[in-house]
């Protein structure tokens, strides 16, 4: 025998407690009859008090800044949302498509003893993967940063030999990002943005430099063919000073 | 100190003052977040989610409707921006029972998250419709009618979502010999 649609909204409404004395009277009433009726109620207050006490997540320390960053400085009325409107819409293939123009920049500015250690790997499997790197990257190191100057996380992940930084950053001003390595056998290998003007980068024996502001997606390719345990020392400077310093680390 | 309420934050975010937008962000920041993960089952995702939002609510500013209250506005953005998520990524359709089962990660660190995170992988078994009323009323704490502002639909649509929501999900949980 099912319930009457009656009883049964009765039952949710005792459960959510918006149900009035006079229809909790006559719910009492009726389930005092009904084993039935008693055994729904049963039920959905299970259910109801398992779903109250699924846990509060606490969001990362850094998203408030990260947020606050992407607002632009000075009065909400003088507002830019075409800069956020375009970087959310940005397709995750943009990173494709800047791709190459990333990897011109770089080799422009690598240091030639660089570029002679062994030819640029090809990295646009890497690159198509970004947006999905936890399924298909492993990840070995990752800092969470919370500074006025600059907010996100780096992520250190490996694929193969190549060990790729995955910088999700906010600044609100420009700040360098130096990350120096000191084994001479891991040489820098590529880089990807998700904007092709938003961040420059600059590869010398042992330390990449970038330069950004505002909310940036990118990532550095270093090659590591043997595959050795590296440790990776973050710099991140905002006016000649450093404001925040970090090792990321691979293997050890 | 009395705080102040949203409708007189919000007056001042129109007016410029950013650092009402500021407190809003404080004081929304977590419902957000995880109204954005009940909806997505993805700490990555949900994170997204919550800085378009935020970034949403200070773009369309001006086009608050004062008469309407803030949360309703803010959880509304949330929904329709988790749902969009699902969409891009083609995880529309609720997933197939077997596969709603986390892999593992740091949310299965203890037996209680054991259970949560059970109730979240029967929660993406179903549809977003029932899914959101199930966030709004268990994870964001609405009434009935807070639910129908921030979806505008009827009361009687809300308590008869939930119903089936529920339903579905105590079915769901049972399969899994978690509720009887």
């Amino acid at each position: 025998m099912s319930i009457d649609s009656r009883y049964s909204d009765l039952i949710q409404a005792d459960i959510d407690g918006e149900i009035s004395a006079e229809d909790k009277a006559d719910l009492d009433a009726y389930l005092a009859a009904s084993e039935e009726g008693r055994a729904l109620h049963a039920e959905f207050a299970t259910l109801a008090a398992s779903l109250d006490e699924i846990g509060e997540l606490v969001p990362p320390t850094h998203l408030k800044h990260v947020i606050l960053n992407q607002v632009p400085a000075g009065s909400v009325s003088s507002k830019r949302p075409g800069l956020v409107k375009r970087f959310f819409e940005a397709p995750v293939l943009g990173y494709i498509g800047t791709f190459a123009a990333g990897v011109v920049l770089s080799l422009a500015l690598v240091d030639s003893d660089q570029i002679s250690t062994g030819a640029f790997d090809d990295m646009t499997g890497l690159v198509g993967t970004i947006a999905n790197v936890d399924s298909v990257n492993a990840v070995h190191d990752t800092v969470s940063i919370d500074e006025s100057e600059v907010a996100g996380t780096v992520t250190l992940r490996s694929n193969g030999p190549i060990l790729i930084l995955d910088f999700d950053l906010s600044a609100p001003q420009t700040i360098q990002v130096i990350a120096k390595y000191s084994d001479q056998t891991i040489w820098f290998n590529g880089f990807a943005q998700l904007e092709s003007s938003g961040t420059s980068v600059a590869a010398e024996a042992g330390t990449v430099k970038l330069e950004m502001n505002g909310k940036r997606r990118y990532a550095v390719y270093l090659n590591n063919p043997g595959r050795r345990p590296a440790s990776i020392e973050m710099q991140f400077v905002a006016r000649g000073e450093v404001i925040y310093e970090t090792n990321l680390e691979f293997g050890t | 100190m009395i705080k102040p309420d949203d409708k007189t934050l919000m007056e001042r975010c129109i007016k410029g003052d950013r650092q009402a937008f500021e407190v809003l962000l404080v004081r929304y920041e977590k419902p957000v977040y995880n109204a954005a993960y009940r909806m997505l089952h993805s700490r990555d995702d949900a994170r997204d989610v919550t800085q378009t939002v935020f970034l949403k609510v200070f773009e369309r500013i001006e086009q608050f409707d004062p008469q309407r209250r803030f949360f309703s506005w803010i959880y509304r953005i949330t929904l329709n921006e988790s749902i969009n998520w699902l969409k891009k990524s083609n995880r529309l359709d609720p997933i197939d029972d077997n596969l709603a089962d986390d892999s593992g990660g740091p949310e299965k660190e203890a037996d209680n998250q054991q259970l949560s995170e059970s109730m979240q992988a029967a929660l993406m078994t179903i549809s977003p419709d029932y899914r959101q009323v199930i966030v709004l009323k268990h994870v964001l704490g609405c009434s009935y009618e807070e639910i129908a502002e921030v979806l505008d639909i009827p009361e009687k649509t809300v308590k008869s979502r939930l119903y089936s929501g529920r339903q579905l999900l105590k079915e769901k949980l049972s399969e899994r010999g978690m509720h009887s």
